[in-house]
């Protein structure tokens, strides 16, 4: 009774709200009326003020953004009459009011994120029964061996758990495969997969045909396993040692929870934070997702299924009859299907794997092509909105996370939109420059002030709009594809042990110095106009302004497409954790500083340089977090050594030789998951919006001088190589 | 007292309300052929009037030395100047059926800026549509006179339209600039038409009033003589009578002078009407006609020997008297609650102004605007749109002109099209691409300029050209066209907030709101007893009458506690008007004193400029400046003052009318009874009779606005000071629509008040959403 009351009170006020924000009153007006607001949302933002502050700063912002909405909509768009201006125009004014429900949605979704939850640790005792799928198409057997191996090593009780691996690559499909070499390829993988499950302790599952792709796997892995629970890693994701133990238990509260999702925390850069370098100290492009979407979704019981990282329950898949494999996002599908019958979902904010990402622009661009189809397919299959059983916030949320993946079409108008000026002299846009004050350069500010609040230390300004561009030049032809044949786009797995050895230009990078050419052109053009065109300097200044931010973009994006050679070949972890050292004769203390799946780097007291030669078989030994007390032996190879000292610095090569070294691996590396949400927690802090913007216009120039030398330097080399030709 | 004679020429005699004869076509813009003129066996005397012809020497000051023929002035402007390179005027002329059937011809004087090419310009003159004549424009050295035939076949009875047109080239320059230079003026006092014969001079029936015409220099007057005048039973009456004469003679400056005897009859633009009991008239005018010692009479005469037509409206006593001045009154009268469709210029301006009302659209062929084709560089065409009084959209509104244009190749890109409303420019828009056909560009005109009334809305395209950036010998009188204006072009007015305020003396100018709906008589106050004060009333009143478009009925009160709940207007010379009424209309009382004596004017001069002296020293250098650097740019930029930033209105200090201003006009509202009082006053009597005849010129009348407004000779302008405190009243029946577009005007000049609710709001909303969150989905 309550709510309704408040819910008409709130209904009230946002009509009066509406109602003057839709006074067609004057410019003067509307000027004061957006700086008052943008001080008083700027203060706010300057004291960071939360709880019910926070809100009134969004309500500002949306006052402003909804000013901007009328005012364009009744007093900006070109003649019908004029149609090579309308039609340009009206394109425009769609992109924007896209970009603007997007807004509206994602301000629903993120309004009142919920708090991290606490620790909610199963009941000893009365652990469930849980079968842990490592679904696999083409992953190798040593990253294979980390994961599983991990996931043996969790924390509960052994006869409650059972680990799968779910091997489509060696499939009775594959080594029959008319292709000899394949059938070959998959014959020998099957041995090898089954010889390492044998000796980690791990059932190894493969099936007939590799029907319905991922979610066929696990439909397959599903009707050979009886746990109450299912728990899924990808064949990348390694699970810390507490992952089941900080999960389970939410399944003990809720009986018609089907879903405990868990964030995905990387332990190497994608593509873009390698090439720009802002891994170590900016978040992460998933954390925005992970760590504010999920628990604004999760406010309204719309947390999704991400693939992995999660922990699902049987009786509730198999009220859908499994996992879902109409999209080839099935993980969201799934989700999506489950919150329809009525099945609840939960996300615990806090990093309980550690997994890899793409490492390549080309294999980042084909994960995110994977999404935004699969996305694209859910939107055209079930078309959330409708889609019946769902709450009204539900259906909201699901519309907000399928509708983002169209945002190639608006960045692609945003981009072209000032050339149809510059270059045709369209107007396709028709204001004022005091209105253009008044209004859009009030809509920016606020829409970055906005997203600065809301996303602030999980996404730096210009950011996502970085992410969006390097996208949108590929992202787009594959959208289209899929809204063309939404049946067409078939599951391709994401390659992401790659590495790059030297600097290269990315493969799929040309297009970006297209687009790079044709805006510096149009910069020209602007510079050339407002010269030769004085009377109407005004407007190709603002034009030419939006431009050059579009220009802006494009030369950070072509940093963003110069791939940095890189010696290592997986990023390493800080971990501070005793160990003993041994080249053979004794044992030395010594520090373990950190790891990567490939090796450590370890700090030895009072050992002699001349005692180590590079390649010398090495061994630690450190009693391992998932064990019986008992200390274990781990051999390695030495790669560098360098002294301090008393302190000599020693990295080393893992080699591992039987699986119970590849745990040992996993147990350094993987074992705390407290150390992954350090790091994070490190990388967060907002630097605000004028120091953001600051830092991003260095970092744009930067980059854009980067990748002009990467560039001329492929001109030159390849320039060579057919001169070798020759 | 001189001698008269006089010989009556039309009577129309009137009995009891409702005699009337068939009411005459107020519209006068129809030519009235149908209607009954003088009836044939009148026609008799008149044709004796020259036989009986003496003293042909006293005609001296009549405005015609030539007895048989009859000079009317046509121009109804102090003078009339054409500019810049194609330009017209056009109003109507009411003739006479005899004017009309006399024929005659058009003589008029004009002359030249000397920088004007004569070969390739052109004067033209139209009547009725019809080109009578044009020539080079050729008179850059002294003024050359023009005679046209007026052929009898194109006058008619009514109305008459006059166009001047001309088409003006530099000599040798080529630029915008230069076009500016280009002038020719007609001289009012030497344009005329002149008839055949004596009869033309003749008013013969009550709708011939409207032929009264205009003087040497555009001004038209009544002479009201009642010799009772100082009765408190005449006052209302005459005032009644002013109106109406006002209405039927409808042009752009009217003035009234009330008197007791008989002013110098037979001059141009004037007419002379008796109004009074036989016996009160008797003494200055003998031969009236015999019925008026029975029943009312309203009759035309001629004097003698002046010959000039007089308005004789007598009868027994004086109910006869008002019965009479009623069948003048009442023929113009016209219900109140209508609104009108057009608003009536013609005789200053045509094509007249139609009145919009809500949102609509007005193609330029129905504004008057034909398609045009221009060869020069700057066009520049007009048209006239009128807005009621209770327009309300001046601070947000935004009509659109959609505009069908062409030009060719020729038109280099930096070419605009530039809109003026009422001499404000409005609206700028450049011409883009080179070349092309435009159809329907629409271009924002903000509302801010328009005022109750009819509003003229100036339309100028300037045109760059490469030719003319070269100005080759020649190429000044090119007259291949290079732009055109097509007459689908469309006004189109969205739908305004509509509510009346009170005060606004805008209001008043524009449509005599809120005397014109009154539904109860005006109060009246008014020195009767002294000519120039009524005199004054007549002339106000009967602006006022025209500006509505019907006469107000009139009481006349002696205390403004009397007014009670009707509008009242004073008229007086400041010491005349009672304190109370000075105190509520925010004047200052010691300027009742203080007023139209030097001394004052001279220390307030002095105080003033030590004021800005120190001002300006301390201002220099200090961050002040700075400040008001700041200030003056966003004024500039954006304009917006920190006037305008404020919550509540300032307090209105009483107002001390300078001593240069030689009239005030201030209105309040009168709280309690959601009434007006508005006072006419200056410093004399003479002052006040001089001052409104001079501000019932159309020109001036129209810049009235505001609470206060007052008029300076110095510099002959009207200012205003605005009303901060107004009163709304509502004029239509209750719609959120309309109450939205109100709220969006007020809001639109109380700026703050506008930023501060909408922050409140969204305070309250950002509060409520905090609070339904927190009960809907999840919490922890």
């Amino acid at each position: 009774m309550r709510k309704v009351f408040v819910l008409a009170v709130w209904a009230f006020i946002s009509l009066c709200v509406v109602a003057i924000i839709t006074l067609p009153v004057n410019l003067q007006t509307q000027l004061i009326a957006s700086l008052l607001i943008v001080t008083l949302m700027a203060i706010i933002k300057l004291v960071d003020a939360g709880g019910r502050w926070r809100l009134i700063a969004l309500a500002f912002g949306t006052a402003v953004v909804l000013r901007y909405v009328y005012w364009r909509t009744t007093g900006t768009l070109p003649p019908i009459n004029q149609p090579e201006n309308f039609i340009p125009g009206f394109l425009l004014y769609l992109a924007e009011m896209y970009s603007v429900m997007m807004l509206a949605l994602s301000l629903f979704v993120v309004a009142m994120p919920l708090p991290p939850r606490p620790s909610r640790a199963a009941t000893p005792g009365d652990y469930p029964k849980v079968d842990v799928f490592v679904p696999s198409y083409n992953e190798d057997a040593s990253l294979l061996a980390n994961t599983l191996a991990a996931a043996k090593g969790m924390d509960y009780p052994a006869e409650k758990l059972r680990v799968w691996l779910l091997d489509d690559g060696g499939t009775l499909q594959k080594r029959n495969s008319t292709n000899l070499v394949e059938a070959q390829r998959a014959t020998a993988r099957n041995l090898e997969l089954q010889k390492l499950c044998t000796d980690l302790g791990v059932r190894y599952l493969t099936r007939d045909r590799n029907e319905h792709a991922k979610a066929g796997n696990l439909n397959n892995g599903m009707s050979h396993s009886d746990g109450d629970l299912i728990a899924v890693f990808d064949a990348d994701h390694a699970p810390a040692r507490d992952f089941l133990l900080e999960t389970v238990g939410y399944f003990e509260d809720d009986p018609r929870l089907f879903l405990v999702q868990t964030p995905h925390f990387f332990l190497n850069p994608d593509p873009l934070e390698r090439n720009l370098r802002t891994f170590e100290k900016m978040p992460s492009e998933n954390e925005m997702f992970y760590g504010i979407i999920q628990r604004g979704l999760d406010k309204w019981n719309a947390a999704f299924f991400c693939g992995s990282a999660a922990v699902l329950r049987r009786k509730a898949l198999e009220d859908t009859s499994g996992f879902s494999g109409k999209s080839i996002t099935e993980d969201c599908e799934t989700a999506l299907a489950l919150h329809g019958r009525g099945w609840n979902s939960v996300y615990v904010d806090r990093p309980l794997i550690a997994g890899l990402q793409p490492a390549t622009f080309a294999s980042f661009i084909g994960q995110r092509s994977r999404w935004a189809q699969g996305m694209m397919q859910i939107l055209m299959f079930r078309f959330p909105l409708f889609k019946g059983g769902l709450t009204i916030p539900q259906r909201l949320c699901y519309m907000s996370s399928t509708l983002f993946w169209l945002f190639p079409f608006p960045r692609t108008i945003f981009l072209f939109a000032p050339l149809c000026y510059l270059f045709f002299d369209l107007q396709i846009f028709t204001a004022s420059g005091g209105e253009f004050m008044g209004y859009t350069l009030a809509y920016l500010v606020v829409n970055l002030m906005m997203q600065n609040y809301l996303y602030g230390s999980f996404r730096w300004p210009w950011i996502s709009e970085l992410y969006e561009y390097v996208q949108t030049v590929h992202l787009l032809p594959a959208v289209v594809s899929v809204v063309l044949n939404p049946r067409k786009p078939t599951f391709k797995v994401t390659a992401k042990d790659e590495s790059i050895q030297e600097s290269r230009l990315s493969e799929i990078g040309r297009p970006f110095f297209v687009v790079f050419i044709v805006l510096f052109i149009a910069l020209l053009v602007t510079a050339y106009r407002v010269y030769t065109e004085p009377y109407k300097a005004d407007i190709t200044m603002v034009v030419g302004g939006w431009n050059l931010l579009n220009l802006i973009m494009a030369g950070c994006a072509l940093g963003v497409v110069s791939e940095r050679g890189e010696k290592a070949a997986s990023r390493r972890v800080k971990v501070s954790r005793r160990c003993e050292f041994s080249t053979g004769e004794r044992w030395y203390p010594a520090t373990i500083e950190d790891v990567s799946a490939n090796g450590v780097r370890i700090q030895v007291y009072g050992l002699a340089k001349d005692d180590l030669s590079v390649e010398a078989r090495t061994e630690i030994r450190f009693e391992p977090f998932a064990g019986d007390g008992a200390i274990e032996i781990l051999p390695m190879a030495v790669r560098n050594v360098e002294v301090t000292g008393d302190i000599t610095a020693v990295g080393c090569r893992f080699l591992p030789e039987v699986a119970r070294h590849h745990s040992l691996v996993a147990d350094l590396l993987f074992a705390n998951s407290r150390q992954w949400s350090e790091f994070q927690h490190k990388r967060r802090g907002n630097p605000g919006l004028v120091r953001g913007t600051v830092w991003f216009l260095w970092l744009a120039f930067y980059q854009m001088g980067r990748g002009l030398i990467y560039f001329f330097r492929s001109l030159g080399s390849s320039r060579k190589e057919a001169r070798g030709v020759r | 007292m001189k001698r008269l004679s006089a010989f009556v020429v039309a009577l129309l005699t009137c009995g009891p309300l409702g005699a009337q004869p068939a009411p005459f076509d107020m519209t006068g813009e129809r030519p009235i052929e149908d209607q009954a003129p003088a009836p044939k066996q009148q026609e008799q005397p008149s044709r004796n009037g020259p036989a009986d012809g003496i003293e042909g020497e006293k005609i001296q000051l009549a405005p015609v030395k030539d007895a048989a023929s009859y000079r009317r002035h046509i121009v109804p402007f102090a003078s009339l100047s054409l500019t810049g390179e194609v330009d017209e005027r056009a109003w109507s002329v009411y003739l006479t059926p005899a004017q009309a059937a006399a024929g005659g011809d058009l003589i008029f004087e004009y002359q030249n800026a000397v920088v004007i090419a004569p070969e390739s310009s052109v004067l033209s003159v139209f009547v009725n549509g019809k080109l009578v004549g044009e020539g080079p424009v050729q008179a850059g050295e002294k003024p050359e006179s023009r005679r046209y035939k007026l052929p009898s076949n194109l006058l008619r009875t009514g109305s008459n339209e006059i166009r001047f047109r001309v088409q003006q080239r530099h000599r040798t320059d080529c630029t915008v600039e230069s076009t500016y230079e280009l002038w020719t003026e007609i001289a009012s006092g030497k344009a005329y038409i002149q008839f055949e014969g004596r009869d033309a001079a003749r008013l013969t029936t009550l709708e011939d009033i409207q032929a009264v015409g205009v003087d040497a220099s555009g001004r038209t007057r009544f002479n009201i003589v009642a010799p009772a005048f100082d009765q408190p039973s005449r006052t209302a009456a005459l005032m009644r009578l002013a109106q109406g004469l006002a209405l039927l003679g409808h042009m752009p400056a009217q003035s009234f002078d009330v008197r007791g005897d008989l002013p110098e009859l037979g001059r141009a633009g004037e007419l002379t009407v008796l109004a009074g009991t036989v016996a009160e008239l008797q003494p200055l005018f003998p031969s009236l006609p015999g019925e008026a010692s029975t029943t009312a009479v309203t009759a035309l005469v001629e004097s003698r020997p002046e010959r000039a037509p007089i308005l004789v409206l007598t009868g027994p006593d004086w109910s006869a008297v008002e019965g009479a001045i009623e069948s003048i009154t009442r023929v113009t009268d016209k219900p109140a609650n209508v609104a009108r469709d057009v608003i009536e210029t013609g005789r200053w301006r045509l094509p007249q102004a139609p009145q919009v009302i809500s949102g609509k659209r007005l193609p330029f062929s129905a504004l008057g605007v034909s398609t045009t084709e221009f060869s020069g560089r700057r066009f520049r065409t007009a048209f006239a749109v009128a807005v009621p009084p209770d327009f309300y959209a001046n601070a947000y509104g935004e009509a659109t002109v959609l505009l069908d244009v062409g030009y060719t190749k020729a038109v280099r890109p930096g070419s605009r099209i530039d809109i003026y409303v009422n001499g404000s420019i409005a609206s700028t828009v450049p011409l883009d691409s080179s070349g092309g056909l435009v159809r329907h560009l629409p271009i924002n005109v903000t509302l801010r300029h328009f005022h109750p009334g009819a509003n003229l809305i100036e339309l100028e395209a300037v045109l760059l050209t490469d030719a003319d950036r070269t100005c080759a010998p020649g190429t000044a009188a090119s007259t291949e066209p290079r732009f055109a204006l097509f007459d689908t072009s469309e006004f189109a007015m969205a739908d305004f907030a509509r509510i009346g305020r009170l005060p606004d003396l805008a209001a008043a100018a524009g449509s005599a709101y809120p005397f014109r709906s009154s539904a109860k008589p005006i109060a009246l106050h008014v020195d009767r007893a002294e000519t120039l004060s009524l005199s004054a009333a007549a002339t106000f009143l009967a602006r006022l009458a025209v500006a509505g478009g019907r006469p107000m009925a009139i009481e006349t009160i002696t205390s403004p506690i009397a007014s009670a709940d009707r509008e009242a207007l004073f008229v007086g010379a400041m010491p005349q008007i009672p304190k109370s009424v000075l105190t509520e209309a925010g004047i200052d009382l010691n300027s009742q004193i203080s007023w139209g004596s030097s001394a004052s004017s001279e220390v307030l001069a002095d105080s003033r400029a030590a004021f800005d002296a120190w001002q300006t020293r301390l201002n220099g250098g200090t961050w002040r400046s700075h400040l008001r650097g700041l200030e003056d740019w966003v004024k500039d930029t954006f304009d917006i003052s920190l006037n305008s930033l404020r919550l509540l209105p300032p307090d209105e200090a009483p107002f001390a009318p300078p001593d240069t201003a030689t009239l005030l006009i201030a209105q309040s509202s009168n709280p309690d009874a959601g009434t007006t009082w508005t006072l006419v006053t200056s410093p004399t009597p003479e002052h006040l009779r001089d001052a409104v005849s001079t501000i019932s010129d159309v020109r001036r009348w129209s810049q009235m606005s505001g609470h206060i407004s007052i008029y300076e000779p110095v510099n002959d302008r009207i200012s205003s000071i605005p009303a901060q405190h107004f009163e709304f009243v509502e004029t239509r029946p209750p719609s959120l629509a309309n109450y939205r577009l109100v709220l969006a005007n007020w809001l639109s000049s109380n700026i703050l008040v506008y930023a501060v609710l909408l922050v409140c709001l969204v305070v309250l909303l950002g509060l409520a959403t905090a609070s339904l969150l927190a009960r809907l989905g999840r919490r922890q």
